[in-house]
């Protein structure tokens, strides 16, 4: 069931932060409800940070615990100025904010419709679990020809939030685990932030572990050494 | 070509160099990086002043290569003075242009740069204040005294009148390794008390006890009758008296602006540069007062301004440190100069007759604090609320956060609630782990700076609805 503004702005004002059914959005800037809301949905506000891709030393990504934190580089750009994606580029930026959802509810990002038609396309992984907290990191893609000014500050997406119906004797979430009180434990690998999120990986080797596989490729390369007439991968 | 204008024309071209260097080294910064408003504002006056002093060379050139040999002579040698002019103020901007450069809004804790600056900007006549931040490789926080470079500038406007050095324009170098850290950083208040103590000769709110100040410094050295007749040791101790006052001032100075958390930032400095020494804490050096006078005259504020009550219901072991010390017996201070004892019999005036006139000009100086200490009382239990389960501290009501008071409730839940906050989101274990207490402290920052940004810009809508966009 997707909660209603009646319901979203009973829980975010009546509730006290602390209350497991409370619902945080701030700073949530409007004259009117109809400014920020609709009757099922409320619009998010760009924020002023991005990560934006960078060029790599290196001709492949890999998505490993040592270089998931290479691929991008941070970008702060303030209220009032603007950033240009270039057409056909993705970034990462970030809900101006800061959002805190439920134990009983779920959020899904959508592109503001009127952003969409600008072929600006806001999130490719756009489900939010209950009891998230913290910015929302956004996948901002420009798919059109022509690079696209984005201005912090103005609206990029909208939260739909929807009521989840807990089950007896689940075991939480797959990190999270549960409270006494039942109520699924927030994930801390992605907890609070209030800047876009770099990925967070293990090594590909120890996730496929997991299922079994034994032995990984990978395209890493060692430096190559000069020795006794033959080139030698360095030790 | 004469051979002293042709010398003249080598030197001119390494000069016009330099100041290209300059230029674009600046316009460069600004492309790639944001700055607070304060260093956009002197990275501009670089650059038009680099252009002008280019077009001035050139056409200084000109006009002494048209005069006949015997005028340009000396016309040569007055170019030389000219050109000496330029090029040692441009080695004194060369020296802040970097550190201001590495100092973007990524490397620096940018809400509360701002902040103090508007705080500072409530002073009143310091209306039209800036403060560019530097980052400096000495773990130490330090404001470099701007009156220098006011002075050099007012030199190169001579020859140079188009361009203005920017008016009370300040800077504050800042360790680069707490760049981004916030609790640690609050001691930038001490240094804007050094900006604020340099403009102090013409501040109107000021002006009695600021001459009550220099006069009760008079009365000190004039107890001593070897200073009236050997002028080094005079100056000597004029300087050390100069020194102990400054700090003083600063400390009080950035109370009244930041409440106690200037105080506990100001003891995990102190832990972090390892003098927080028994020894240590006692020895008046020629620079600084005592820690233990220091935090005394600190608690005392504290006291006056009702703050000290407000954080009556917490009792880490900064603030049982800061009572410790407080109460430490005047007789135990020493003073050391270099490894030597030092002049101890300057301590007695110091702190009998000197102290209370800092106190006076201080309140002079800045806003009533009471009214702060009652707001975080108010508000202490929702941003803690927010900190505890990991929430950026918002009101629900149309009125915003005071930031001082986020700032006093967030340190105050980090010396008090940080394991809480660990071992809910993290499980007991964590508690005792070093690397995810220190994980917890970047996030609980994040949340006040974040807390402070919304806190602006909220105030900031509030008054656009009020009063319609300007």
């Amino acid at each position: 069931m997707v909660l209603s503004k009646r319901e979203i702005l009973d829980r975010m004002q009546t509730l006290a932060v602390s209350d497991r059914r409370s619902l945080v959005i701030t700073p949530l800037l409007y004259k009117e409800e109809s400014d920020v809301f609709d009757a099922d949905s409320v619009d998010l506000k760009l924020g002023c940070y991005f990560l934006l891709p960078k060029m790599l030393d290196q001709p492949f990504f890999s998505p490993d615990r040592e270089s998931a934190t290479s691929l991008h580089v941070k970008v702060h750009v303030p209220l009032g100025q603007f950033l240009v994606v270039p057409a056909h580029q993705t970034i990462l930026g970030a809900t101006l904010e800061f959002i805190k959802l439920p134990s009983d509810v779920s959020g899904q990002v959508l592109t503001k419709s009127s952003v969409a038609r600008t072929f600006i396309i806001v999130e490719t992984a756009p489900w939010i679990h209950p009891q998230y907290r913290g910015c929302l990191t956004l996948e901002i893609a420009n798919v059109s020809n022509t690079p696209v000014l984005l201005y912090p500050g103005r609206s990029i997406c909208q939260l739909v939030l929807m009521h989840v119906v807990q089950e007896k004797n689940t075991r939480g979430s797959k990190r999270g685990g549960r409270n006494r009180k039942g109520d699924v434990k927030p994930d801390t690998s992605y907890f609070g932030p209030v800047y876009p999120e770099a990925p967070k990986f293990r090594d590909p080797q120890d996730d496929l572990l997991k299922i079994g596989v034994r032995k990984v490729a990978s395209l890493k390369k060692k430096q190559l050494v000069r020795e006794n007439e033959e080139w030698k991968e360095e030790s | 070509m004469q051979a002293g204008l042709t010398a003249l024309l080598h030197d001119a071209a390494v000069l016009h160099r330099f100041s290209d260097f300059l230029e674009e080294y600046c316009k460069e910064q600004e492309r790639s990086q944001r700055y607070v408003d304060a260093s956009g504002d002197f990275f501009k006056y670089t650059e038009d002043l680099a252009r002008e002093i280019k077009l001035e060379l050139r056409r200084d050139i000109e006009r002494t290569s048209l005069f006949p040999p015997r005028i340009a002579a000396s016309r040569t040698a007055s170019l030389r003075r000219k050109m000496l002019t330029l090029k040692d103020y441009l080695r004194l901007l060369h020296t802040l242009i970097k550190p201001a450069a590495d100092a973007h809004t990524l490397s620096i804790p940018a809400p509360l740069i701002n902040l103090a600056c508007d705080q500072l900007r409530q002073i009143e006549g310091m209306g039209d204040s800036r403060i560019v931040v530097l980052l400096t490789p000495q773990l130490m926080y330090f404001q470099r005294p701007h009156t220098h470079v006011k002075q050099q500038a007012a030199l190169v406007e001579k020859f140079v009148p188009q361009v203005l050095f920017p008016k009370k324009l300040g800077f504050i170098e800042l360790p680069y390794s707490q760049g981004p850290s916030f609790f640690t950083n609050l001691a930038i208040y001490h240094e804007i008390g050094h900006f604020v103590y340099e403009e102090l000769p013409s501040l109107p709110s000021s002006n009695a006890s600021f001459t009550a100040l220099g006069l009760a410094r008079d009365h000190a050295l004039m107890e001593f009758p070897r200073l009236r007749r050997d002028r080094q040791v005079r100056a000597l101790a004029e300087k050390i008296l100069e020194s102990w006052t400054q700090e003083i001032f600063c400390d009080l100075f950035a109370l009244r602006l930041v409440g106690p958390a200037f105080s506990f930032a100001l003891v995990e400095i102190l832990g972090m540069l390892g003098s927080l020494s028994s020894e240590a804490m006692v020895t008046f050096d020629q620079e600084h007062p005592a820690p233990a006078c220091r935090f005394a005259e600190q608690v005392r504020l504290l006291r006056q301004d009702s703050w000290w009550d407000a954080i009556a219901h917490i009792e880490p072991e900064q603030k049982k440190l800061l009572e410790r010390l407080a109460k430490t017996p005047r007789a135990k201070y020493k003073v050391y100069a270099g490894d030597e004892r030092g002049p101890e019999a300057l301590m007695r005036p110091f702190l009998d007759s000197i102290i209370p006139a800092i106190r006076n000009l201080v309140r002079q100086v800045t806003p009533d604090a009471k009214s702060v200490a009652k707001r975080f009382r108010e508000t202490r239990r929702v941003i803690e609320d927010c900190l505890e389960v990991g929430v950026v501290p918002h009101a629900k009501t149309a009125t915003p956060l005071d930031p001082v008071s986020i700032i006093n409730s967030a340190f105050c839940f980090y010396l008090t609630k940080l394991p809480k906050i660990v071992t809910k989101f993290e499980g007991g274990a964590a508690e005792r782990n070093v690397g995810t207490r220190s994980k917890w402290t970047g996030k609980l920052e994040d949340w006040t700076k974040k807390a402070i940004e919304d806190s602006q810009i909220r105030r900031q809508f509030e008054r656009t609805r009020r009063d319609g966009p300007l």
